[in-house]
């Protein structure tokens, strides 16, 4: 009898010491989830503060950020949402620093993978996030300088420049990620690839007309000016405007 | 010659400037022997390594004595050729003739084009004079120009100093200026020469910080400027760029000079003025419409942020009249340059980017400017010109104000 109580005893004399070493664990972690919430709610009023005061939302207009986040449907202010994002990122990290204290090997598995993808993650970001800013810096002084050169399509040639740096920035985000390298760098080369030669073939051979009327336009507009010079004489012909 | 004190040093930038430059060093040895016998001069040209034989024309040009009749014994002024450091450009030419001046001590000195084609030697006795003679410490030219040149002069540069400064520098970046040892040693010992300076801008910085520093200043009437035509790859956008870059920085760095000063005055004026047969100009305005249209139909975002809803609207109605009837008002062009001076000092948009993007509007003022002027004669631009600068002087409290609210 002794011994079947021994047997039927053993299981929740196990469960109970495995929940009474357990129990240590799992007050750690709600005390770590606590303290990360506390934390993160301190740094995020701090750094609205400081984001206030170094003027971080003008700034954020002036490089484009604000119309970026815009064009996603966000309306708040930029400051709010990069302390959103970063308060959040707070709470996150420490609700995986709470789980290890569980030690759970699956769990630990799973953190450690967690961890080890955040530098990659924030490498993404961080390409988006030039990159972007890079590309409507190149995009606008390539419209400006066509502008100022008389060139007809400006805006096309600039929003060509900036599809063609999207398009490089995000297949750069993605192999990043590690989000299916093999298929992102195949679909950048095509989309890239597709994007030149579609160029290519439209300046080539729907441009045709255009540079046959440019090289008539300017063959009759020399004939004409070397006609109204011969009339008008030497003297009249005259020099260049200086601008300075 | 080495560091032997001097008294007077005339300095010429070049930079493949062969075909010229020896009627420059001519002129200004004669100049030199003419006017300044008894002193002891030296000509250093400023050299951006020229392949074309520039410095070796320097060394041997020479010329008739006896053609500008001296009655007394003659000593020609030593000659040398430095090439300069740093970033390609005048500005960083004239670094390098600071640095000469500052090292031989010259009481005086003075800066002439390498490409000019109308300097006589009378140019180097009123360039020099006003300083040696009459202790003043820096000498603008005047010229007499033709009534479509000197656009951005007469349209950005002379109308904003004047009412910035208060003072009426006809030709602030004219190219030829004199200027006392005292001032070449103040202009040597400056931090500016990684910037817009080093290059097109070093003129605008010279007569700004002239006035802005209380030296003493004045201008010279040296009759028509002619010269060899520019560089055809010498950009306007680069050209605007250096200059009005260089013209906002110092508004920023010299606003507690400037937001008191109210109205302006004329500055002392040396030399006959007299008028000269100009060159004819041929001006394509056509172009110049297309590139402000241009501008209107695809930088519209970007004048809208600068120049703001009302001005932007009156920008848009008159890039609708026809060509005959298109007419960029005084008023209208002063606010557009006062709002892109207070966008520039609010970093609305990179300095290149934003001055850039005032090209066509400079375009569209300069093709108005033409086709207002062309049956009127000199006497007409200069009274239009006048014009302007009334309205800048009158609206410079919109710039002061504004300006305080971008946080100076």
């Amino acid at each position: 009898m002794e011994g079947f109580m021994d047997v039927l005893l053993q299981p929740l004399e196990d469960f109970w010491r495995g929940f009474i070493s357990f129990v240590p664990n799992l007050l750690a972690m709600i005390f770590i989830f606590i303290l990360g919430f506390l934390f993160a709610w301190v740094i995020r009023i701090l750094l609205m503060r400081v984001l206030a005061v170094v003027n971080f939302d003008i700034w954020c207009d002036r490089v484009g950020l604000t119309a970026l986040i815009r064009k996603g449907d966000v309306w708040t202010k930029p400051s709010e949402v990069f302390v959103r994002i970063l308060y959040w990122f707070l709470v996150i990290l420490f609700i995986m620093i709470g789980l290890t204290a569980l030690q759970l090997p699956t769990i630990d598995n799973l953190i450690s993978q967690f961890f080890l993808y955040i530098p990659r993650a924030f490498s993404a970001l961080l390409i988006l996030v030039a990159g972007y800013l890079f590309a409507g810096f190149l995009s606008r002084a390539v419209l400006i300088a066509a502008v100022n050169s008389g060139y007809h399509y400006a805006k096309i040639l600039a929003e060509a420049v900036r599809l063609l740096l999207v398009v490089l920035i995000l297949a750069m985000a993605l192999e990043q990620l590690q989000i299916a390298p093999g298929i992102v760098v195949a679909a950048f080369s095509l989309i890239f690839g597709g994007i030149v030669l579609a160029l290519a073939i439209a300046f080539g051979i729907g441009g045709i007309d255009a540079a046959k009327r440019i090289i008539e336009g300017e063959g009759e507009a020399k004939k004409m000016e070397k006609k109204e010079e011969e009339e008008k004489g030497e003297e009249e012909k005259g020099r260049d405007i200086e601008h300075l | 010659m080495g560091t032997e004190k001097i008294d007077i040093l005339v300095g010429i930038a070049s930079f493949n400037n062969a075909r010229t430059i020896g009627h420059v060093v001519k002129a200004v040895d004669a100049g030199l022997m003419k006017y300044f016998p008894d002193k002891k001069a030296v000509i250093v040209n400023s050299d951006g390594e020229s392949m074309d034989g520039t410095t070796d024309i320097v060394r041997s040009a020479t010329h008739d004595h006896a053609a500008i009749f001296l009655s007394h014994p003659v000593y020609p002024a030593h000659r040398i050729s430095i090439p300069y450091n740093g970033i390609p450009g005048k500005g960083s030419a004239f670094r390098a003739i600071f640095h000469k001046a500052v090292e031989m001590e010259a009481e005086a000195c003075c800066v002439v084009d390498a490409d000019l084609r109308s300097i006589t030697p009378e140019w180097i006795e009123l360039l020099l004079s006003p300083v040696m003679k009459e202790g003043f410490d820096f000498v603008a030219p005047l010229y007499s120009r033709h009534k479509y040149d000197g656009t951005i002069t007469n349209s950005i540069v002379y109308p904003m100093t004047r009412a910035l400064y208060g003072k009426r520098i006809r030709q602030p970046i004219g190219g030829e200026f004199g200027f006392s040892g005292r001032l070449a040693a103040f202009y040597f010992g400056q931090n500016v020469w990684e910037t817009h300076v080093a290059r097109f801008g070093i003129d605008i910085w010279m007569t700004t910080e002239a006035i802005a520093n209380d030296f003493k200043v004045c201008q010279t009437f040296l009759g028509a400027k002619i010269h060899d035509p520019k560089d055809p790859g010498a950009d306007l956008s680069d050209m605007l760029v250096q200059v009005v870059v260089t013209l906002f920085n110092l508004t920023e760095k010299h606003y507690e000079k400037w937001k008191g000063i109210k109205g302006s005055m004329d500055v002392p004026t040396f030399g006959f003025r007299y008028h000269v047969g100009l060159e004819p100009v041929k001006v394509n305005v056509e172009r110049m419409m297309d590139i402000f249209r241009a501008g209107m139909r695809d930088l519209g975002p970007i004048w809208l942020k600068v120049l703001g809803p009302g001005d932007f609207g009156r920008i848009e109605g008159i890039g609708k009249l026809p060509g005959k009837d298109f007419r960029f008002s005084p008023g209208l062009w002063t606010s557009v340059v006062y709002d892109y001076a207070i966008a520039y000092h609010k970093r609305l948009l990179s300095a290149e980017h934003l001055i850039k993007s005032l090209v066509p509007l400079y375009l569209g003022k300069t093709a108005s400017f033409v086709m207002e002027m062309e049956d009127m004669d000199n006497e007409g631009a200069e009274t239009e010109i006048e014009r302007l600068c009334m309205e800048f002087e009158e609206k410079k409290k919109y710039l002061v104000n504004n300006w305080r609210e971008g946080g100076a």
